[in-house]
């Protein structure tokens, strides 16, 4: 993410949790946090805790985020907010949390006929395979409520849609038949299956560079017969670098309701 | 293959159906927009380059990174010479193990000087918040830490080391860690190396196995274990096929880019070893010290007459003070007598050729000079006698703080002519602007030459350097010439050529 991305992304994000924006410039960006953005990524529990428990005023504090700091001439004082710095993970962590389940209806134009809508689960996973390197993929899922039927890349085709938190009047959301919780399933194994069809040649790559270090570890150590602690500690250190892993996380999802 | 997922997403979601409590469609969009950037799609490549706007990496320093993360696997010695940028090589790798997920906790070993240097250049550079170590940082809440060996390794800060789980261990100066019977070396040893970068220009400054020491510390087995390595390298310690096959091994663990294969266009270096003559009195004085290991036996060990004999190639003051330390262990009276005859003969002299020799070189160069000594008190004497003939010099040694060292770079750049360092002023200070550099006295070490001399050439220097090695004829400064040259030797079999560092070895 560039240093311009982050600055567009630090005022959306803004806006979008109720934080005003009290001064928004291309180099850096002052916000007014809510209470609950304040407990959320001013690491201070102490003061909120004080607070509530004295019935004191809350003062939740303002932010500013300086994107660009080569740009910047004024004295503004600030935190250096890069892609990589800890805070801009912090709220990174934060959209996360707060962006991660939906409940949708596409918009309909109040003056149309009845129209019917289709409940769809949708549903993003990151994939990561790990060893000594690391490779992640993205899939999103749709799967049809009614029909069982499965679109790919689902979150690309409905981004552009514009969606409403309430059921418009002329919509008509049928009932899904299957029921969400078991269509998360039905999307795991999809996901699963690949998974395993995948080429894994990385793992088995991997598996032969371990299997070459620890032999050379092992020569190291071979006429001592009480190995060392720092043999062990190695060996695992081996096993830590080189076991080939595949995590799968939920990035968010939801329902939503097509036309 | 196995496959893990975490199930924290589904049981909240049933929650949510339940109760109907859901988010915002554009921070939901947002979120996966975010995770859709920073996707790492290959396994191979540096991804992290685009985002780095203040590195703007050279050839060599990228091949490095690559090469030491695809085909070492994240553990190697960078070995690069003097001033090719090693430190932006490690910030490159470590910044991208970072971003691909495979490094949450990194530990730095710094020498103490350059602590805030490396925490300021990774901030600056890469991004990377690598917070130096202060008397009241927790150790166990810091994800990159800077820290110097010497606190490492105590009491207990190492046991709180130990109890970290660091992915990525960073060792600068690794040259330090060359003898595997000090604390520093066990202390290492005992880390744990998931991925482990060893900095040095100088892997090996007096024998082989010097550098399978930390080949071993790195990759234990590589070079077989002790026994096997040191009977297979003593008993062919010609057989050249031997060193084919191990300089092989060697370049299997280790990155080092000479300044020639950079493709940059460096100056080159021009030596001048210069012979100085004692004065006759100055030689007699040298003689009269010789004489002091029959005389006593507190002289009688060589290390301490060796000592003398440098001291007394370098300065009066130099040697004074060790000779007053040392007469205070002399029990009888003749032998007080002798070494008090001694100092007066010392003390009387009036030149000091070597630094006659200095002011030439110096009027002559008409321009920046460094003066490089082992001896403080040398280096306060010297700074007194330019003054004298006035010259103006600032002092440089390692037991300043940042402040203090970025003042006398300072002083140097803009109000002196000269700058006087000792030893412990070698490591870690650029000094591109200047070209002159004056070995007042040898170290026994050839890579502690390269070190001073790596202070000036290197990137951004447009001159070519003159190097003057000062060598008073017929002492034990003749003895130390001859032995760095064998060293040297050793070196190029296995690591790879060394740039001139003095020219006897190939006359011309």
């Amino acid at each position: 993410m560039y240093s311009s991305q982050v600055n567009e992304y630090l005022s959306h994000f803004f806006e979008e949790t109720d934080c005003s924006i009290i001064e928004r410039h291309p180099h850096y960006i002052t916000a007014q946090l809510t209470i609950d953005m304040d407990k959320r990524i001013m690491n201070r529990p102490y003061y909120w805790k004080y607070v509530e428990s004295t019935n004191g005023v809350p003062c939740p504090a303002q932010l500013t985020c300086i994107t660009h700091p080569e740009e910047v001439l004024e004295d503004v004082k600030g935190e250096i907010v890069r892609f990589g710095s800890y805070r801009l993970n912090q709220i990174f962590r934060v959209a996360q949390q707060l962006g991660a389940y939906v409940h949708l209806y596409e918009a309909v134009d109040d003056n149309q006929d009845q129209i019917f809508l289709t409940p769809f689960l949708g549903v993003n996973y990151k994939v990561s395979y790990y060893c000594d390197q690391t490779k992640e993929m993205l899939f999103s899922f749709g799967l049809n409520l009614m029909t069982g039927e499965v679109i790919e890349q689902f979150h690309e085709q409905i981004q552009e849609l514009s969606f409403v938190s309430e059921r418009p009047d002329a919509a008509f959301p049928l009932q899904y038949i299957i029921k969400p919780l078991r269509g998360i399933e039905r999307l795991d194994e999809l996901l699963y299956n690949i998974i395993q069809g995948d080429d894994h040649n990385w793992a088995e790559k991997a598996k032969q560079k371990w299997v070459r270090d620890q032999r050379v570890l092992d020569y190291f150590y071979n006429d001592v017969e009480d190995k060392p602690e720092c043999y062990e500690i190695e060996k695992k250190a081996l096993e830590e670098r080189y076991a080939a892993k595949i995590k799968c996380e939920i990035i968010n999802g939801g329902i939503f309701y097509l036309k | 293959m196995n496959v893990e997922k975490s199930p924290n997403w589904e049981e909240e979601f049933a929650e949510r159906l339940n109760t109907q409590q859901w988010d915002s469609w554009k921070l939901y969009k947002m979120c996966y927009d975010v995770v859709k950037t920073n996707l790492i799609t290959e396994f191979t490549g540096l991804k992290s380059l685009k985002y780095l706007p203040n590195v703007t990496p050279l050839e060599h320093q990228l091949e490095a990174a690559q090469t030491v993360i695809e085909r070492m696997n994240g553990k190697a010695i960078l070995a690069d010479e003097v001033g090719l940028g090693k430190t932006i090589e490690a910030g490159l790798i470590l910044k991208e193990y970072l971003m691909r997920g495979l490094v949450k906790k990194a530990l730095i070993l710094a020498p103490a000087s350059l602590v805030n240097q490396w925490s300021d250049e990774l901030t600056s550079k890469f991004y990377i918040p690598a917070i130096p170590y202060r008397k009241n940082t927790s150790i166990e809440h810091t994800d990159i830490l800077v820290m110097s060996m010497d606190t490492a390794k105590k009491s207990p800060h190492k046991e709180a080391i130990y109890a970290e789980a660091y992915d990525m261990i960073i060792i600068d100066e690794a040259h330090k860690l060359k003898n595997h019977k000090t604390k520093i070396y066990e202390f290492v040893q005992s880390l744990k190396k998931k991925f482990c970068l060893l900095l040095t220009a100088t892997p090996i400054q007096n024998n082989v196995f010097e550098l399978f020491n930390l080949i071993s510390l790195l990759k234990p087995g590589h070079l077989g274990n002790f026994d096997v390595f040191q009977s297979s390298f003593k008993a062919s310690k010609h057989d050249l096929e031997n060193d084919e096959f191990l300089k092989e091994l060697v370049n299997q663990v280790m990155v080092r880019n000479r300044r020639q294969d950079t493709g940059i266009e460096w100056t080159t270096r021009k030596v001048h070893n210069i012979p100085v003559k004692f004065t006759e009195k100055e030689r007699e004085v040298y003689d009269l010290i010789l004489q002091l290991k029959d005389i006593s036996p507190v002289f009688a060990g060589s290390f301490s007459m060796i000592t003398l004999q440098k001291e007394m190639c370098s300065s009066k003051e130099a040697t004074c003070l060790t000779l007053e330390n040392m007469m205070k262990n002399c029990n009888t009276k003749d032998e007080i007598a002798f070494v008090e005859e001694v100092i007066e003969q010392l003390m009387a002299l009036q030149t000091n050729a070597k630094a006659e020799k200095v002011l030439e070189i110096v009027r002559s160069a008409e321009d920046k000079v460094i003066i490089f000594t082992e001896y403080r008190a040398t280096q306060i004497f010297l700074q007194w006698f330019l003054h004298n003939n006035g010259i103006t010099s600032v002092l440089f040694n390692g037991k300043y703080n940042k402040s203090k060292r970025d003042y006398m770079k300072y002083l140097f750049k803009e109000k002196a002519q000269v700058l006087i360092a000792t030893e412990a002023g070698g490591e870690g200070i650029n000094l591109q602007f200047c070209h002159h550099i004056i070995n007042y006295d040898l170290p026994w070490n050839p890579m502690k030459l390269e070190q001073r001399i790596g202070r000036v050439h290197r990137l951004g220097q447009e001159h070519d350097v003159q190097i003057y090695n000062l060598a008073i004829a017929d002492t034990i400064e003749q003895k130390i010439l001859d032995l760095l040259h064998l060293k040297i030797d050793v070196f190029e079999k296995v690591v790879g050529e060394l740039d001139d560092i003095l020219t006897y070895k190939h006359p011309i």
